[in-house]
């Protein structure tokens, strides 16, 4: 392989330097958390397995929906070409620039009892805030754009020459769109679940302004960690371990099946 | 078989064409860029919908604008061939080649995939993916995919024209023998008139969106009926001149105009019924830039009959080889080889002769200077 001369001193430095960055504080996490006695005791207790469980099944069922409803969604976006759909194209972003909190008051604004559907809720029956399905909407609201962005990208990475091709060959669109888009799109639609499950795995701010901090119901592993740091710092340690183990683990569990796309028979 | 007519209108360009393809015949639409020749053959495979027209494959009605009828391109039965292929890259060469057939038969043990792969020497490349092929090989996997489908129309759009020359004569006899085995019609765009005369049963010249000219491919493409035509199949030089003596006994005759005398073969003259008897006599006369011979000093005994002196205007590189334009009066453009400029020592402003026979001359009806009189 040629080397390729990469900036010198300059890019040396800023590589160590971005390393270090992020690195160190992980591992100081690590350490502190190793070092601590009570480590395996404040895993394995009741409250840290509830949050797991919760943070576990709401963003799982987030991203059930994500994936739903983002695919053909992003798939649209990646094909159309109306005016009124590249105005949409730049409103899918609009989450990712939105700070958390404010997200959570748009929904509460939007959902909460006191909000615009909130009487048509409560008349049939459904109530939103501070349930679990509380936490799986904040998810959704801030995890779906990272999914559809990276799933549109890798749509319109595959050209619509072979899609045509497809159909000549007697495959139904629909078929096409299993068959040969989606598999093609694999590894952008991948990178995006990733990134769209951290997120959601991640979710604070919205989470605790629209559904609230109820163990058992609404409080995910980021509130149960904020709520043990006000009380005792050795469980926090353990919770944000076993969050950054999961979170670790779905990457890499990703990253490998991104690149068993490329080898799988049809 | 096939057949229709479509006339389809996008952002000013006009369209009308229309094609007859018996089993196992080839038609070869032949057109500069931008005819509309790629346009005919996407509405024809349902990837574009004309506003009007008539579209059957193997005796099925696809499209019809009058009766609404409008069969979507995977339930047409066509076979699409590009220049890019567009092998899926996901796959194999199994795999791609496959692709149309039911699941259970997507294997290198299936009698039909088993056939295509040894028809079309693809044998050892099963399991190769597309990307580790060669251009020939890439259009061989694209062929066989196609027609994995049984299609009942085989539409390629200049599917050799990336391939060098060599490639490309190989493929032609390789789809000519396939269409013996399997005759379907096809329709065939191309820009290579070696190609057009080698593959076609019939030819339509296509320009601007109209259909020019059409017949047999020699007729069409050898002895271009048209000026359009003329240029488009490499005859560099049109010249208009006036009959001004004919010689039944060597069957030549003799054409004057802008300074130079040409002797060209006796013919009929297409263009004769356009023109008043006692008027002089209008002729275009075509001559190929290969057939000019360039000499550096006037010939002392030679049988070519038409010799001019002019003046070397450009030289440009156009491969194989180098084009001179020589002043005679009226422009000639000659093909020579790149050691005959270098042994000649051609150069912008040197003196020359230009040399041919009576019989590399042919006349050529031209309707367009015709029509700006």
């Amino acid at each position: 392989m040629v080397k390729i001369p990469a900036l010198g001193a300059l890019g040396t430095a800023s590589t160590v330097m971005c390393v270090l960055f992020v690195g160190l504080p992980v591992a100081a996490l690590c350490i502190r958390a190793v070092q601590e006695e009570r480590l395996l005791a404040s895993l394995t207790n009741e409250a840290a397995m509830t949050a797991l469980r919760l943070s576990l099944g709401t963003s799982i069922a987030a991203m059930v929906i994500i994936l739903v409803v983002g695919t053909p969604f992003a798939y649209v976006l990646a094909r159309g070409k109306s005016s009124l759909l590249r105005t949409l194209d730049g409103l899918v972003e609009l989450p990712l620039v939105l700070p958390p909190v404010v997200a959570g008051i748009a929904m509460l604004m939007a959902f909460g009892r006191g909000g615009i559907l909130g009487p048509a809720l409560e008349a049939a029956g459904i109530s939103i805030v501070s349930t679990s399905l509380a936490v799986v909407f904040a998810q959704l609201f801030v995890a779906a754009p990272f999914y559809i962005r990276s799933a549109k990208l890798g749509f319109q990475s595959v050209l619509l020459d072979y899609e045509e091709i497809s159909q000549t060959l007697g495959v139904s669109p629909w078929r096409t769109f299993f068959r040969l888009t989606l598999p093609l799109a694999g590894p952008s639609i991948i990178t995006g679940i990733a990134l769209a499950w951290a997120r959601a795995l991640s979710e604070f701010g919205a989470t605790m302004m629209f559904a609230g901090n109820m163990m058992g119901r609404t409080q995910t592993m980021p509130l149960a960690i904020m709520t043990a740091m006000e009380t005792d710092l050795a469980v926090a340690l353990a919770l944000s371990t076993l969050l950054l183990l999961v979170s670790v683990g779905i990457l890499a569990g990703l990253t490998i099946a991104s690149r068993r796309v490329w080898q799988s028979r049809w | 078989m096939s057949n229709g007519w479509i006339s389809f209108r996008r952002d000013g360009f006009t369209l009308e064409t229309d094609w007859n393809i018996e089993p196992g015949q080839v038609l070869v639409l032949f057109g500069p860029s931008g005819a509309g020749k790629t346009t005919t053959l996407r509405a024809i495979a349902g990837l574009e919908r004309p506003q009007y027209g008539h579209v059957e494959i193997g005796g099925r009605i696809v499209f019809d604008s009058a009766s609404r009828i409008f069969v979507p391109p995977h339930q047409r039965r066509v076979g699409y061939l590009t220049q890019q292929t567009h092998l899926f890259p996901h796959l194999n060469v199994v795999q791609n080649i496959a692709y149309s057939l039911p699941s259970t038969q997507r294997k290198v043990a299936d009698p039909r995939v088993a056939d295509l792969i040894s028809s079309f020497r693809l044998t050892g490349l099963e399991s190769r993916r597309v990307w580790e092929l060669s251009g020939g090989e890439r259009q061989r996997v694209g062929l066989a995919r196609a027609l994995a489908a049984d299609p009942k129309l085989l539409l390629l759009d200049e599917p050799f024209a990336s391939l060098d020359s060599e490639l490309r004569r190989a493929l032609r006899r390789e789809l000519r023998s396939m269409l013996v085995e399997t005759p379907i019609p096809v329709l065939l765009v191309t820009h290579d008139r070696e190609e057009a005369l080698a593959l076609g049963d019939d030819a339509q010249v296509l320009d601007s969106g109209k259909v020019t000219d059409r017949g047999v491919p020699l007729n069409v493409l050898g002895q271009p009926g048209q000026g359009e035509v003329a240029r488009l199949v490499g005859v560099e030089n049109l010249l208009k001149l006036t009959v001004t003596a004919r010689y039944p006994i060597d069957g030549t005759m003799v054409c004057e105009g802008n300074g130079i005398r040409l002797e060209v073969p006796l013919r009929d003259n297409p263009r004769a019924e356009e023109q008043p008897l006692d008027a002089p006599e209008l002729v275009t006369v075509g001559v190929r830039s290969s057939d000019i011979i360039l000499a550096s000093r006037e010939p002392e005994a030679s049988s070519a009959r038409n010799r001019f002196q002019g003046k070397v205007m450009s030289v440009e590189l156009r491969p194989p080889g180098y084009e001179v334009t020589l002043d005679c009066g009226t422009e000639l453009r000659c093909h020579i080889t790149a050691r005959a400029l270098a042994e000649m020592n051609i150069v912008p402003g040197q003196t020359l002769w230009a040399i041919f026979k009576a019989s590399s001359c042919f006349l050529v009806s031209d309707y367009k200077s015709n029509s700006e009189k």
